[in-house]
């Protein structure tokens, strides 16, 4: 068996019979993933073949730690452990079941292959669907957001439908008996409502399934056959299942069938968490499952946090709610380590002296300190990393993703393409020409790409090298970095030329192939560059991949001129993934608060950076939506009030900071400036929290 | 340490209901405020997340309103900001909308367009709707300019987007969406064809605003009233959170204000309001009025109180300033008269002992020219007197006050000319402005690589640090120099192969002690082209950290990157040059931006002795001087509704002397009131209003003034004339003066 080294309680669970059901739960900390981890080794090491185990998880993260225990274990019989969300696992079977369904479900081309919309790609099919209708009927005036975000809350609210189980035509009316304000913005859940409504019917007409159309495709008709659920079953037969407060009723749903028929299984629920509720986490419905389950069992306590964290803890949720059990009297306040300041920088720059501190002086191994903050904009990320690398604490980007556009390769590659194809009539800026050409040619520096762009760049096209008369102004640039230049232009003014246009995507791959890739250019050389070249390759192929088969019910698109307007305009691409987690346990994480929590990694230090900010305490703010209206506990004609937003907040902060500082061994420090980035106060109610924390503490001092 | 004289006493003792002071200029009525919220944070138990809530009028006070109580606060040994939050209106505003952001149709990323998007927004919707409407000038033009194709299309297009801003600030003011006012124009029947361009603009402003995701100014604060209205849960909380809602400068206070904080403070709460009612300056700009104070003070179940004694000026000064309240409470023409521009109470001198006693008087030093000057005459003699004073009194503070910006750039020029040292407090303060100033040459040369000159100047930025020393000052122009000079840039910042400047000919032409420096600057300015194509915040960032060593400067610098970042989502063609653009915009004062310095707190005009200030009046407020010159205080700038008056919102171009925004705003009234509409009567009425301020900005400037205070005026163009209530001043302080020469000699 591995070498976890377990409690006595966690090893009786992690080896229990090979029948029956447990439910385990605990705080964070408390040792319930290992026993998980362990359990699958130990069915695995019992000749349980691998592939009728199911690990199910509301997101692929929190997997983490079963597939690196796993891939220790390689030399188990049988094929793989099945890894699955509610979201992979719908897709998979619908996919596979499709042929027997679809004409039901109401496809209108059931004999077509389904087309599965990645979020980027709803985006840009709502746009098509719903734009027309919300222009022509001057719908959601009374609301001022943005394109992408109204899109997303009409999805959200297709989503929510489709996890907690009722139509997505009671959508608007939930909505408007619970929320609704004044009368200016009663109509727009109706607006909502119809918008909604036009999406389903678009994506039925073009075999296109969003992530609501697959969940109830999956519940209604594919769960409705005998031959999706005799396979499903077979497959299922010992169940590991963590984490089930993150995750939503429809999973709830198909975990308590499965239940019914597994041989095993471990259902982990960790004690005040349930933080994606945004993303329709239901904790109390989890619950359920706890009923159905032979075994209840508690890991009691923290393997984590060191004793003044733990009274820290304790003392920061009293501030909210009730007490925790067993009160630790210990002085927390050595684990609270503050500091006020005037100015945004000032705080950050605190920050990184006391990382630096840490690490240099107090041998803390970066991977055990973590920076959080509510938000993490691009800046804030940028100015810390920044802040610590001059402080000699070289930090690799964290960030969960990023849109393409902001980066220079995929730049470069998306102005080549617009010089390559003037017929688009999107002729690239002079300064976009200065980027690409500095990008692309390596060695060329930014001095150098603006004398060719002068001379060279007219009318949408790259004139060769040769049209630089002067004998003075070929040497500024050289012959060496000249001669590549041309070949650049060159290689372009050839495409133009050619019979026809290839996909954009094949585009990029040629341009990459033929050229970038090779030495004296800049992708050559450059991992990130060559990576990111990637990364535009697969979001093209797959935005060319979904419109090819668009195109056979709509010939109205343009592929190559659509993808470089949408890219440029945040629609699509803006978010690509990398691999956080990979690059976190190499270094300091920065991250969002919650982000942080998703990732199940205990840390020795934490900084909460803008402790002032509203955004520790409240949810997201989305008129159009609303988590809890929209949710299996809420009661029809029940009215959302003021109460129930406060006493949300402190609830959630009160959750928030039992499960931060559960993660914590030895200490926080607190960032506090008087003014934000943006130069605004800030007075959360986590300010609010801390402040009488401290209070308190004073007075206990003075009494004592 | 502040010690409160007996009328200050008075207001200390509030600690509950309704309470209105009326205070005069210089009467420490600011100082007295935050005296308050200390006590009542002191003695009051405060539940937790309650709080004194301190509205005040700009960001400026803002700074310096929470230093004041914040190091009352750090002495109890808490976090700063605790117990009281100290806000303009819009913060107010935004603070409440931002609490509950759906029920405004907002979501939590909601946008606020500054003054310069939401001008740029609706000048679009004007040129759109211009092109739509080629015949719609013809109603308006008067007959010499009716075929003019100059005047028919851009200066048409002027008139309109100044109407339609007032138009659409008035309408939200009133709580109408564009789609109600349409709705009232279809009901009604009658010709109000302006309502009916500006309801059609608005739409379009409405629209494109909904489609930012973003709201403005206006709408901030309609929203919030909104939400508190149809919200009422929310608004209990508030009520409870904000125990004590303190307001300063409530003068300035409009009727949405007003009924923002009623609501807040509830029938049974705790709300004193403290203004200046004859210091309302902002009526033009806004929809402030100073009646909503004098009502407020007057009503019942309202303390009233004064605070009448001001220690700021010399007897004479202040005699001056009672004498154009007495003047204008008698002012010869009716309707100004009965608009009161000016009321008692009268300022009175500070009691014996009081520990800021006035000035001693010197009569002398108060002197009101008569004489006619050109606009360059009045400049040379003013900058010619500040010169010759400033020589006598180095250690004093003077100041030029002006009733625009452009006039206070043209004194610049003439200060400069001469010699004289001066600062300017005109739109955003200097030290933003140097801040980003110093951003917007380095985004410059990224955008233009190749330029010497542009190079040359980042090399001065780079060595801001240094400029004072006399010594490095000289090295620095001479680097500089040498660098302006470099025919090949890219050897320097990008050598490659043999070419390699700072090898070949730096220590040659600047002295080899340079050497080691630009080697630093090259490794420096090489990160930075480097950089150039980073997301253009994260480049800003990476510039202001490698410049700046001052925390406010570093800070503005990030606010500067926000800024950037965001006028980049909302224009996704906005690239280095641009922003490079953008940012010389702020630094040469083209654009509002309120950076953070020693511009967060109030402009301080001690700091600068020795020099004279030029400010606008608007911005002098709350700031006094030794010795003030009050200038070009004519018929144009200080008009009094005579026929011989220019009045600014009346365009030559358009017929019968309309004034386009107050007719619009007339035919709003109509549309709401129901009454009937008669044109030309509001553009009179506007003409009283516009003289009746004026007044006021006149005894602000007046106020200005400790120790000496001389006012001229100029013929501006050649046609303008003294300022009818200049007149008045100067005949009052000549009789003064000879009365006093009279009684001298029996002396």
């Amino acid at each position: 068996m591995a070498s976890i080294s377990l409690s006595r309680a966690q090893a009786e669970l992690a080896s229990a019979p090979l029948t029956g059901s447990v439910w385990l739960e605990g705080w964070a900390g408390s040792g319930k993933t290992s026993v998980g981890v362990q359990r699958i080794l130990y069915l695995m090491e019992r000749g349980i073949p691998a592939e009728s185990i199911l690990l199910f998880v509301p997101q692929r993260s929190l997997a983490q730690p079963y597939i690196r225990a796993m891939r220790g274990q390689r030399a188990h019989r049988g094929g793989q452990v099945y890894v699955h969300t509610m979201g992979s696992l719908s897709l998979k079977m619908v996919e596979t079941f499709w042929f027997l369904v679809a004409e039901r479900a109401g496809f209108r081309y059931p004999r077509d292959l389904p087309n599965f919309l990645s979020l980027e790609m709803v985006q840009y099919h709502m746009a098509r669907a719903i734009e027309p209708i919300v222009a022509e009927r001057d719908y959601f005036n009374s609301v001022r957001i943005n394109r992408p975000r109204l899109y997303s809350q009409i999805v959200d609210n297709m989503n929510k439908a489709a996890i907690v189980g009722f139509p997505i035509d009671e959508i608007g009316s939930r909505l408007t008996s619970a929320l609704a304000g004044g009368v200016e913005q009663a109509h727009i859940y109706g607006d909502a409502q119809t918008c909604a409504l036009e999406f389903r019917r678009y994506c039925l007409a073009h075999n296109l399934l969003d992530f609501s159309l697959q969940l109830e495709v999956f519940r209604d008709h594919i769960w409705a056959t005998p031959q999706a659920r005799t396979f499903l079953r077979g497959r299922c037969k010992h169940l590991i299942v963590d984490n089930v407060e993150e995750d939503n009723p429809a999973s709830h749903w198909l975990l308590l069938d499965l239940l019914e028929t597994s041989d095993s299984a471990l259902i982990i629920y960790d004690r005040d968490a349930g933080f994606r509720r945004f993303l329709g986490a239901d904790p109390t419905a989890a619950r359920r499952l706890r009923e159905r389950c032979e075994t209840k069992a508690t890991l009691e306590g923290s393997l984590v946090m060191g004793g003044e964290v733990q009274a820290l803890s304790g003392r920061l949720a009293a501030q909210l709610g009730p007490s925790v059990a067993r009160a630790n009297t210990a002085d927390p306040r050595p684990a609270l380590i503050t500091e006020a300041h005037r100015f945004h920088p000032q705080m950050l720059d605190w920050v990184a002296a006391n990382v630096d501190e840490l690490v240099n002086a107090r041998g803390v191994s970066p991977t055990d300190i973590v920076i959080l903050a509510p938000f993490l904009s691009d800046a804030l990320r940028f100015s810390l990393a920044d802040g610590l690398a001059r402080r000699g604490l070289p930090l690799r980007s964290h960030r969960p993703s990023r849109a393409l556009r902001d980066e220079a390769a995929a730049r470069a590659l998306l102005t080549l393409a617009r010089l390559a194809h003037p017929h688009w009539g999107l002729p690239p800026t002079n300064f976009d020409v200065v980027c690409a050409l500095t990008t692309s040619i390596a060695g060329l520096d930014l001095t150098r790409a603006q004398l060719l762009a002068e001379m060279l760049y007219r009318n949408g096209c790259l004139l060769p090298f040769a049209e630089v008369r002067s004998s003075a102004m070929q040497d500024r640039v050289t012959f060496e970095l000249g001669e590549r230049y041309d070949r650049l232009a060159g290689w372009i003014s050839r495409y133009v030329d050619g019979e026809r246009a290839d996909a954009i995507d094949i585009f990029f791959r040629r341009l990459f192939g033929a050229l970038l890739s090779r030495a004296g250019y800049g992708f050559h050389a450059d991992v990130d560059a060559a990576n990111t070249a990637q990364n535009l390759v697969d979001s093209a192929r797959n935005f060319r991949w979904s419109l090819d088969y668009m195109s056979r019910y709509d010939d109205d698109i343009d592929l190559g001129l659509d993808y470089v307007n949408m890219v440029d305009r945040g629609v699509i691409a803006n978010f690509y993934a990398r691999d956080w987690i990979s690059d976190a346990e190499e270094g300091l994480l920065i991250a969002p608060a919650y982000t942080f929590l998703l990732s199940n990694r205990p840390v020795d230090y934490q900084f909460w950076l803008n402790i002032g900010s509203e955004g520790w305490s409240r949810r997201l703010y989305q008129p159009l939506t609303h988590p809890y209206v929209l949710s299996r506990g809420w009661q029809a004609g029940a009215v959302w009030t003021d109460e129930d937003e406060r006493e949300l907040n402190r609830q959630s902060l009160r959750r928030l900071l039992l499960a931060l500082t559960r993660r914590c061994r030895k200490g926080v420090y607190l960032g506090y400036s008087e003014l934000s980035e943006s130069g605004y106060e800030q007075r959360g109610l986590l300010l609010e929290t801390i402040q009488s924390l401290l209070r308190r503490l004073a007075q206990e001092g003075q009494d004592v | 340490m502040f010690k409160p004289r007996p009328k200050q006493l008075a207001v200390l003792a509030y600690r509950s209901g309704y309470m209105g002071v009326a205070a005069v200029p210089g009467s420490g009525k600011t100082a007295t405020l935050s005296y308050l919220t200390a006590q009542l944070l002191a003695e009051t138990e405060l539940e937790e997340s309650q709080e004194i809530l301190i509205v005040t009028l700009v960001n400026s006070a803002v700074a310096n309103f929470a230093r004041q109580v914040n190091e009352y606060v750090k002495a109890n040994g808490l976090l700063p900001g605790y117990g009281y939050r100290v806000r303009t209106l819009h913060g107010l505003a935004n603070d409440i909308v931002r609490g509950k952001p759906s029920a405004a149709g907002l979501d939590d990323q909601f946008s606020i367009v500054d003054e310069r998007e939401s001008n740029a927004i609706l000048a679009e919707a004007v040129d759109a709707w211009v092109r739509r409407n080629p015949e719609a000038p013809a109603a308006y033009l008067a007959p010499q300019y009716a075929e003019n194709g100059h005047y028919r299309t851009q200066k048409w297009a002027e008139s309109l987007t100044e109407t339609a801003r007032s138009f659409i600030r008035q309408a939200k003011d009133d709580l109408l969406t564009s789609r109600a006012v349409l709705e009232l124009l279809a009901q009604n029947g009658g010709d109000l064809s302006l309502a009916e361009f500006c309801a059609e603009i608005y739409s379009d402003y409405e629209r494109a605003l909904a489609y930012r995701g973003a709201v403005d100014f206006q709408d901030l604060i309609r929203l919030a009233l909104q939400v508190l209205r149809d919200e009422t849960a929310y608004l209990e909380s508030l009520r409870r959170k904000w125990l004590y809602i303190l307001e300063d400068e409530a003068q300035d206070s409009s009727r949405l204000q007003e009924d923002i904080l009623q609501l807040l403070a509830g029938p049974d709460g705790n709300w004193a309001r403290v203004g200046d009612p004859n210091q309302a300056i902002f009526e033009t700009f806004t929809t402030a009025d100073p009646k909503y104070l004098r009502a407020f003070i007057e009503s019942d179940g309202v303390d009233g109180r004064e605070l009448p004694n001001s220690g700021r000026s010399t007897r004479s000064i202040q005699t001056l300033a009672n004498r154009l309240i007495d003047w204008s409470l008698a002012h010869p023409q009716e309707s100004i008269r009965a608009r009161k521009p000016l009321s008692k109470p009268y300022i009175q001198p500070t009691p014996a002992g009081d520990p800021q006693p006035n000035p001693l008087d010197d009569p002398a030093a108060l002197v009101l020219v008569g004489e006619a000057y050109s606009a360059t005459k009045e400049g040379m003699m003013v900058t010619e007197s500040c010169k010759r004073w400033l020589a006598q009194n180095p250690y004093g503070t003077a100041a030029i006050l002006v009733a625009r910006n452009t006039r206070g750039s043209e004194i610049v020029k003439f200060l400069r000319q001469k010699g004289v040292p001066y600062v300017e407090n005109l739109n955003s303060s200097s030290s933003t402005r140097a801040v980003i100033g110093a951003l917007a040459r380095v985004l410059a040369y990224l955008a233009d690589a190749k330029s010497a000159g542009k190079l040359a100047e980042v090399y001065r930025v780079w060595r801001r640090d240094d400029r004072d020393d006399p010594a490095d000052a000289a090295e620095i122009k001479a680097v500089s120099d040498s660098l302006k000079g470099l025919k090949r840039v890219e050897d320097l910042v990008a050598p490659r192969g043999e070419h390699d400047w700072l090898e070949d000919d730096a220590n040659d032409e600047s002295g080899a002690g340079h050497y080691a420096d630009l080697r630093a600057f090259r490794e420096r300015v090489g990160i930075w082209l480097r950089a150039a194509e980073m997301p253009i915040d994260q480049l800003v960032l990476t510039i202001a950290a490698d410049i700046f060593r001052d925390m406010a400067e570093l800070a503005t610098g990030q606010m500067a990157a926000l800024h950037l970042a965001r006028l980049g989502e909302s224009h996704p063609l906005m690239r280095l040059p641009e922003f490079a653009a953008e940012l010389y915009d702020i630094a040469a004062n083209r654009r509002r931006f309120t950076g953070l310095g020693d511009d967060e707190g109030q402009f301080d005009p001690d700091a600068h002795k020795g020099k004279v200030t030029v400010t606008t009046l608007h911005k002098a407020k709350g700031l006094e001087w030794d010795r003030v010159y009050l200038i070009s205080v004519n018929n144009y700038d200080f008009p009094s509704a005579e026929p011989q008056d220019s009045f600014i919102g009346e365009r030559w171009y358009i017929r019968d002397s309309l004034n386009m925004s107050a007719e619009a705003l007339a035919q709003l009234a109509s549309l709401q009131q129901g009454g009937a509409y008669h044109e030309g009567l509001a553009s009179l009425e506007a003409r009283f209003d516009y003289a009746a301020e004026r007044l006021r900005l006149l005894f602000v400037g007046i106020t200005r003034a400790r120790k000496a205070l001389t006012i001229t005026w100029n013929t501006g163009r050649g046609t303008a004339a003294e300022a009818t209530p200049l007149i008045a001043l100067r005949t009052f302080w000549e009789e003064e003066r000879k009365k006093e020469a009279a009684r001298e000699p029996q002396r």
